[in-house]
């Protein structure tokens, strides 16, 4: 006979225990919503695109550092300067917004989730602000990713900047892979705030992320237009704000606008608070409750 | 005086020119609480209100003992809710939805996890927890939808129409499911329903809404209350018991088979001696009263 049997009540009941404050939800979603986008914790075939894409995003950091590492004789300007990685990714990282942004959205309003989501401790604002970190973290992946990887991959091969210098362009990569993963960010929810469909919202964001840069860059260099055109092709204006960040010139020794810097970064940021606006006001009256 | 957990004075919704909510007055007091209407009665919008997810364009209206217009955080903290559709995320599994619906009503990480689970146990689908929910029959979600409403163990929980879709014996399973977690755990529900005799089954009180109004609101046992006397039914020869009855001195009107008798002191004294005389078979003896039916045809519905 033992005298260690235990009685557990075991099964649904009530809990007494602690609770986490409202805040907490806007992390939970958060972090749910990026896991989601990137196909973690689902089937092999969601992750498929998202790996893809940051294959795309890294193969440059890669080979760089490949070429750094195993050719003799290599000189700093021999390799991918920082602001010119912005430029040779950003079709990558339109392809990872127009990715990332429709699934972070789109299926919540189609699938009624929403409407589940806003019944508990969330509003409309904390429910954007959730979703917004959770873009804005995957897109932290590309447009921080690679620039931290070469910077700590050419550090240790001793072609990186010196030791003083390492913390100030580590400043210069947060501060450019910030404002370009918020500008892609803000701009690709503005585009899915439209539309329940992913691909319906994907195409919109491929759309707005190229058609302006060409419309506008054939007109400014082909018609004549005002330099200020620039300023309504805000990936391209992006990319000029990341060279002008690194204080580098792109190789042609032109500035890739021809902008003074104030102007350059209000265009940027002017285009991160209309796209979060547009998105505002679209979920401000959108029918979340059926 | 117990204190309503919903309470609404004169709650006036509208949408455009229609007028969804027309000064509605109810209070929605502990236990199973059946809203009941016709589709676009206005059930929804109420819900809506109550969870603060729409402004009320008059009137007063608390919830938990606050207003969801002002503390809508607050408040839906406190509330578990079932929406009538089945549209849940495909991929994700049971137990995975389940968790993190309560880790959104701020359970922490463990607690929901170990919640999420038991909330699926209870409602059966333990053994289906893993499941993804998008391969699950109607049945299941209404469960999986159930379990996510009250996984985080919420004082006030909404269901709106939880039998959708569902056959009879899926029906009768949910709906016992749902009148043990309103007694057993002491969970207040809210059950929106188009079928009375769901609400006839497992509530304690239903309010009936036609045109955004409140037509009959109350205790289901009051609200059914009809007049006094019994219902007799035998196999055969009702007619002969009828005249035994009668000539006994009691009222008795025969309605087919059915005897309704008048209100008398030795009433089942009486029935039961006509009938061992006539050596027939009862079938039934009961007070009179009425359905819910009969209350909502009754309130002009």
């Amino acid at each position: 006979m033992t005298t260690d049997a235990r009685l557990y009540d075991l099964g649904y009941r009530g809990y007494d225990g602690p609770r986490d404050r409202p805040a907490r939800a806007i992390l939970t979603l958060a972090e749910f919503t990026a896991r989601r986008v990137l196909g973690l914790g689902r089937g092999a075939r969601h992750k498929v695109l998202p790996a893809i894409t940051l294959a795309i995003a890294f193969i440059p950091a890669f080979f760089s550092v490949a070429f750094a590492v195993l050719v003799d004789d290599v000189v700093a300007q021999d390799l991918i300067s920082y602001g010119d990685y912005m430029f040779i990714i950003g079709s990558a990282l339109a392809l990872f917004a127009a990715l990332v942004a429709p699934e972070a959205l789109c299926p919540d309003k189609r699938t009624g989730m929403l409407g589940l989501y806003l019944a508990g401790p969330l509003d409309r604002n904390r429910y954007l602000v959730a979703k917004g970190l959770g873009v804005v973290a995957v897109m932290f992946l590309i447009t921080l990713g690679p620039l931290l990887f070469m910077l700590l991959a050419y550090v240790l091969a001793g072609l990186g900047p010196s030791a003083a210098e390492t913390p100030k362009l580590l400043l210069r990569i947060l501060a450019a892979g910030i404002v370009t993963a918020l500008l892609y960010a803000s701009l690709s929810m503005a585009v899915s705030s439209f539309t329940s469909r992913r691909a319906a919202a994907a195409v919109g964001v491929v759309l707005l992320l190229f058609v302006p840069v060409s419309v506008v860059r054939s007109a400014i260099e082909s018609a004549g237009a005002p330099n200020e055109l620039d300023l309504l092709s805000s990936p391209f204006v992006a990319f000029d704000l990341a060279y002008r960040i690194f204080g580098e010139t792109p190789e042609d020794a032109d500035p890739v606008t021809k902008l003074s810097t104030w102007l350059v970064t209000g265009g940027v940021l002017a285009a991160i608070v209309a796209g979060a606006l547009v998105c505002w006001y679209r979920y401000r009256r959108l029918e979340a409750f059926r | 005086m117990e204190q309503a957990v919903v309470s609404a004075r004169g709650v006036v919704k509208r949408y455009g020119r229609t007028v969804a909510l027309a000064g509605l007055d109810a209070d929605i007091g502990s236990g199973i609480t059946g809203l009941l209407g016709s589709n676009g009665a206005g059930k929804t919008t109420f819900i809506s209100l109550v969870l603060g997810l729409r402004s009320r364009d008059e009137g007063e209206l608390t919830v938990l003992g606050q207003d969801p217009a002002t503390a809508g955080i607050p408040v839906r903290s406190r509330i578990g809710y079932a929406p009538e559709h089945h549209d849940l995320p495909a991929e994700l599994s049971a137990t995975d939805f389940v968790r993190h619906l309560a880790e959104m009503h701020l359970l922490p990480r463990r607690a929901a996890v170990q919640r999420a689970n038991d909330a699926l146990w209870l409602v059966g689908l333990g053994e289906e927890r893993f499941r993804p929910v998008g391969l699950m029959s109607t049945g299941q979600r209404q469960r999986v939808k159930l379990a996510s409403a009250i996984a985080h163990d919420p004082e006030l929980v909404l269901l709106d129409e939880p039998t959708d879709g569902l056959d009879p014996m899926q029906r009768t399973e949910m709906l016992a499911l749902i009148r043990r977690i309103g007694t057993e755990f002491g969970v207040h529900i809210v059950l929106s329903s188009h079928h009375l005799e769901e609400a006839e089954r497992i509530c304690d009180a239903v309010v009936i809404v036609e045109g955004g109004e409140v037509v009959r609101a109350g205790a289901l046992a009051d609200l059914r209350r009809g007049p006094e006397g019994l219902v007799v039914e035998v196999d055969e020869r009702a007619d002969e018991l009828a005249s035994i009855l009668r000539a006994r001195g009691l009222e008795v009107t025969a309605d087919g088979g059915v005897l309704l008798l008048g209100a008398a002191e030795d009433a089942f004294d009486a029935v039961r001696d006509a009938v061992a005389d006539l050596g027939v078979g009862l079938r039934r003896l009961e007070p009179r009263g009425r359905t819910l039916e009969d209350v909502y045809l009754g309130a002009g519905a």
